[in-house]
């Protein structure tokens, strides 16, 4: 027994303590920034207030899919197949629409084998939360590089990446899509605060999270490895990396600002927040910022693209109010009288 | 001359999309209507608008279901397929041919030959739509050459425009026009004619596909996520049309949701999600839908998520003929994607039973926590059998090991998602949404907690109680419907739509002098019923419309090893719906060569 006297255990608003919103041990690599992406949504989710068990975790596969083992164990989970989640978060969603659903996506989910699901999600609106933690190649099968993965990047084993790079930011906002960020793994605060506008909105809600890998990135011809950082001196929104004896630190960059941040070895990456001067409902606004960060070598992050006056999915289905899934048996079976009417009609 | 009556075959070889279907389902409806035993197949191609389409009515006072050995008589209004169509004709065929085709004309003098001015006739009623009216014309000539009752004439034509006037009235006087120039300007000399019957029950006409969409909403579906695919759109369609008469409040709010998906995978994908919530959610596809799906129907298995999935099967593999129809998915059904996976397939031969199924399905699915397949095919989906009526279910729907409620939850001293609780295989579970020992699915390897897990003994453990599960299915699902002689010399084991060739199948081969009962497996895995039958029986036939005898395949493997002797595959497919004499001639060489 400690002699210290016991803390208060700082409570939600649900007079719930954030271990009600925890989940297991992570068996992703040490210092991963998925973990730290977890940790945001554990955070979140208890500011937020929700209660966990409203929550369904949704996941395809990958290291990003692996986590909602993570995070929320009071959930419910459905850990799916690679690149599918949206489509059985729709099938759960028109059976429950009142549950929380979160979406954990890789980059190879979202931009390679799912991106037609992705596409179809933003075009039903269906109401979720969908954050891409997005490192530019695949971890779990040891270092492919993904389609986010940018034109002139060297990974590890050879080849350099020739083909173009998908922005799921600019996609999403093409296709109307109605809440699009981009945020940064190490961005707690910033990160924090989309998850939550997010797990408010009502619609699809896209962030692109940039979380790079720690294993497979690492190598100097990697446009997001320490060395290419440190020699060229880009501000490259990217070029994160996080040793695993090293948790990076909390970043907090103001809006229209950007900031340095120096990492364990001396290395020092930019990154850069989108000015409040952003009109967030125009698509125009968006895109030309995605644009100018392209053009210079950067991403720009924050709310990109926010419209709250489309109508979700569960408007378009035209159900009953009342959750399918607590709709009485007895008034989702005809009655006999109908059956018999139609057999009557067939008859005649 | 000897008249025949009804018990004959007529060909109508027309063009797609030129409206015949409607001419020649007043045709079929008229038939029906006179109590004459009849059915019809379409024979149509994979296209919108001008490819050679067949339509084949055959009568029957036997009641034989099956398209018939030949044609009896022929209707030449394609173009397209004139010269072949008539060089198929046997000696003695009747050819009503439109005379007003250019460039076409019949000149045989072993056939009966009756031309008719089938497009002047038509443009007399309305030149811009001639086309059209030809193919009523037609209707019209067959009309008075086989006596067919008008009344029962003008009441099919009143159904098929369902009370729209002005098509009623011009279609009754296209008939009209048909039936008077017969009688004005030819000569009846062929031996074919009808006549009314009486009928002991009242019947009418459905598709599968309406019968099985029907039946789903019997059995509450909540979801139909779809992907349009021949031949199975029309039952999705059915389930829509249905939805404001079946699921609909005052308001038009619905208790059941449907999705276009954008492929089978998310339509798969979105009935998994369904029933990960706890909900019914379908899917209604063919082969190629069905071979996108593999990848979630292993999931569903694994993680034992209650969904439903239709088949309406055609011609494989690829995309084969689509419009024709075969037993083609028997084995991909019974034991979908990869690693080891074996399938609750429900099998219905007749409407009846595609109605019955499509509400079993979802029990079946959330009483065994497990995928469940309703295969129909193209013959039996999309053409139109005869119905006494449909049945309601009997017994309040089947939710499952289901814990819903906090105090049935408590009363678990542990609770496990995948824990044999009642050493039936099948476990119980909770709710997204409960907060009752919430877990994350997966298709990873899990322990019976639910946790990842790659222990050997887990894996091990968790494939042992699948197992078990679906065994324990056999003897719950539909037992075979057995038609057996005392003699148990010759027994033929089919299923599905063959039961309407069946019959035919063992009259021919009863003439022979041998003795055949039938099994109709209606389901899969295998009653315990069909292996008695098999044991019963000195020689065993199975009989399947594919090439390699899929179920025989199935048979093979899991009969005891002294009953495998015995039996036999004939399996044969040509796209055609099963003509029984084919079948019948496979089954006796088949036994010759056994006996030898």
């Amino acid at each position: 027994m400690s002699d210290k006297p016991a803390r208060a255990v700082k409570l939600n608003v649900l007079n719930e303590p954030k271990d009600s919103y925890t989940g297991g041990p992570s068996s992703l690599c040490p210092g991963c920034g998925h973990d730290q992406i977890s940790s945001v949504i554990i955070n979140a989710a208890w500011e937020n207030g929700i209660q966990p068990h409203r929550i369904a975790k949704m996941s395809g596969i990958g290291c990003s899919s692996k986590t909602p083992a993570y995070y929320l164990g009071q959930s419910h989970g459905f850990n799916t197949v690679h690149g599918r989640m949206p489509s059985v978060t729709t099938g759960a969603y028109a059976i429950n629409k009142d549950l929380l659903y979160l979406g954990v996506s890789g980059d190879g989910d979202s931009a390679s084998i799912g991106i037609g699901q992705l596409i179809h999600a933003i075009r039903r609106n269906i109401d979720m939360v969908y954050i891409v933690e997005n490192n530019g190649v695949y971890g779990l099968t040891k270092g492919q590089y993904s389609a986010t993965a940018d034109v002139g990047s060297k990974k590890k084993k050879g080849t350099v990446n020739e083909t173009q790079p998908i922005d799921l930011c600019a996609l999403a906002i093409n296709l109307g899509c109605t809440f699009v960020a981009r945020s940064f793994s190490g961005s707690k605060k910033q990160l924090g605060s989309l998850i939550k506008a997010a797990m408010s909105h009502k619609g699809f809600a896209l962030i692109d999270v940039i979380s790079p890998c720690v294993t497979f990135n690492n190598n100097d011809e990697s446009m997001r490895s320490y060395g290419y950082v440190k020699e060229n001196e880009i501000t490259l929104h990217m070029a994160d990396y996080i040793p695993h004896f090293n948790p990076v630190e909390e970043v907090d960059v103001p809006e229209g600002h950007f900031r340095d941040i120096t990492l364990h070895d001396g290395s020092t990456i930019r990154l850069e927040t989108i000015s409040e001067q952003h009109d967030p409902s125009s698509p125009m606004a968006a895109l030309s910022a995605l644009h100018d960060a392209e053009v210079n070598a950067k991403h720009v992050t924050g709310l990109l693209y926010f419209d709250a006056s489309k109508p979700s999915l569960a408007e378009d289905l035209g159900l009953v109010d009342t959750p399918l899934l607590d709709v009485p048996d007895e008034l989702l079976r005809p009655s006999q009288a109908s059956l018999d009417a139609l057999n009557a009609e067939f008859l005649a | 001359m000897d008249k025949i009556i009804n018990d004959f075959t007529i060909n109508i070889a027309t063009a797609n999309g030129t409206g015949s279907q409607s001419a020649n389902l007043i045709l079929l409806q008229s038939l029906f209507e006179m109590g004459v035993p009849v059915s019809g197949k379409n024979l149509f191609p994979s296209n919108i608008s001008g490819l050679p389409t067949w339509y084949i009515v055959r009568l029957s006072d036997l009641g034989y279901q099956a398209p018939g050995d030949r044609t009896h008589i022929q209707i030449l209004v394609n173009p397209a397929t004139w010269d072949e169509d008539l060089a198929a004709a046997e000696p003695g065929t009747v050819i009503i041919w439109n005379s007003d085709t250019k460039k076409k004309t019949v000149e045989r003098e072993d056939i009966i030959s009756y031309p008719v001015p089938m497009s002047s006739l038509a443009r007399k009623i309305n030149p811009k739509i001639a086309k059209l009216v030809t193919n009523i014309v037609y209707v019209g000539v067959l009309a008075e050459l086989l006596n067919i009752d008008q009344t029962c004439l003008e009441s099919a034509v009143a159904r098929q425009f369902k009370g729209k006037e002005s098509a009623i009235e011009l279609n009754i006087t296209a008939l009209g026009l048909g039936r008077d120039y017969f009688k004005e300007n030819l000569t009846k000399t062929d031996p074919y004619t009808t006549e009314s019957r009486e009928v002991d029950h009242p019947q009418f006409f459905i598709e599968g596909n309406e019968a099985a969409a029907l039946g789903a909403h019997y059995g509450g579906v909540q979801l139909l996520a779809w992907y349009p695919i021949t031949p199975s759109s029309s039952m999705a369609e059915s389930i829509i049309a249905y939805i404001p008469r079946l699921r609909s409040n005052d308001e038009g709010e619905a208790t059941c949701a449907v999705i276009q998906a954008e492929d089978e995978l998310a339509a798969a994908g979105m009935v998994l999600g369904a029933g990960w919530a706890g909900g019914r959610g379908m899917t209604a596809t063919s082969g190629p839908g069905l071979s996108l799906m593999q990848e979630f129907i292993g999931l569903a298995y694994f993680a034992e998520v209650p969904s439903v999935f239709w088949d309406v099967t055609r011609v494989g593999p690829s995309t084969g003929l689509p419009t024709r129809t075969q037993q083609s998915d028997i084995a991909m059904l019974y034991e979908g994607s990869h690693g080891d996976t074996q399938h609750i397939v429900l099998i219905p031969g007749t409407v009846e039973e595609c109605f019955e199924y499509g509400w079993r399905a979802f029990d079946y699915s959330e009483r065994f926590q497990t995928p469940v397949f309703g295969m129909s095919d193209l013959d039996l989906g999309m053409n139109r059998w005869a119905c006494e009526g449909f049945t309601y279910p009997d017994t309040p729907m089947d939710r499952g090991k289901v814990v819903r409620e906090r105090e049935a939850f408590e009363a678990f001293e542990t609770f496990g998602r995948y824990l044999d609780v009642d050493g039936d295989g099948i476990p119980y579970r909770t709710l997204p949404g409960s907060g009752m020992a919430p877990i994350l699915y997966r298709g990873t390897g899990h322990n019976p907690m639910g946790v990842y897990s790659e222990k050997p003994e887990d894996y091990f453990n968790l494939m042992a109680r699948l197992k078990m599960k679906i065994d324990g299915a056999r003897d719950v699902l539909p037992a075979p419907l057995l038609r057996e002689e005392e003699e148990c010399e010759v027994g033929i084991i089919f299923l599905g739509s063959m039961e309407n060739s069946i019959q035919e199948i063992d009259d021919i081969l009863e003439q022979t002098g041998m003795k055949v009962s039938q099994c109709r497996i209606r389901a899969l895995p295998l009653h315990s019923e069909v292996e008695n039958f098999i044991r019963r029986h000195e020689t065993v036939i199975v009989l399947e419309i594919n090439r390699d005898g899929q179920l025989y395949g199935i048979l093979r493997r899991e009969l005891p090893n002294d009953l495998v002797t015995k039996v036999y595959s004939v399996a044969y497919s040509d796209g055609m719906p099963p003509r029984a004499r084919i079948y019948a001639e496979l089954i006796h060489e088949k036994l010759k060569e056994v006996s030898q």
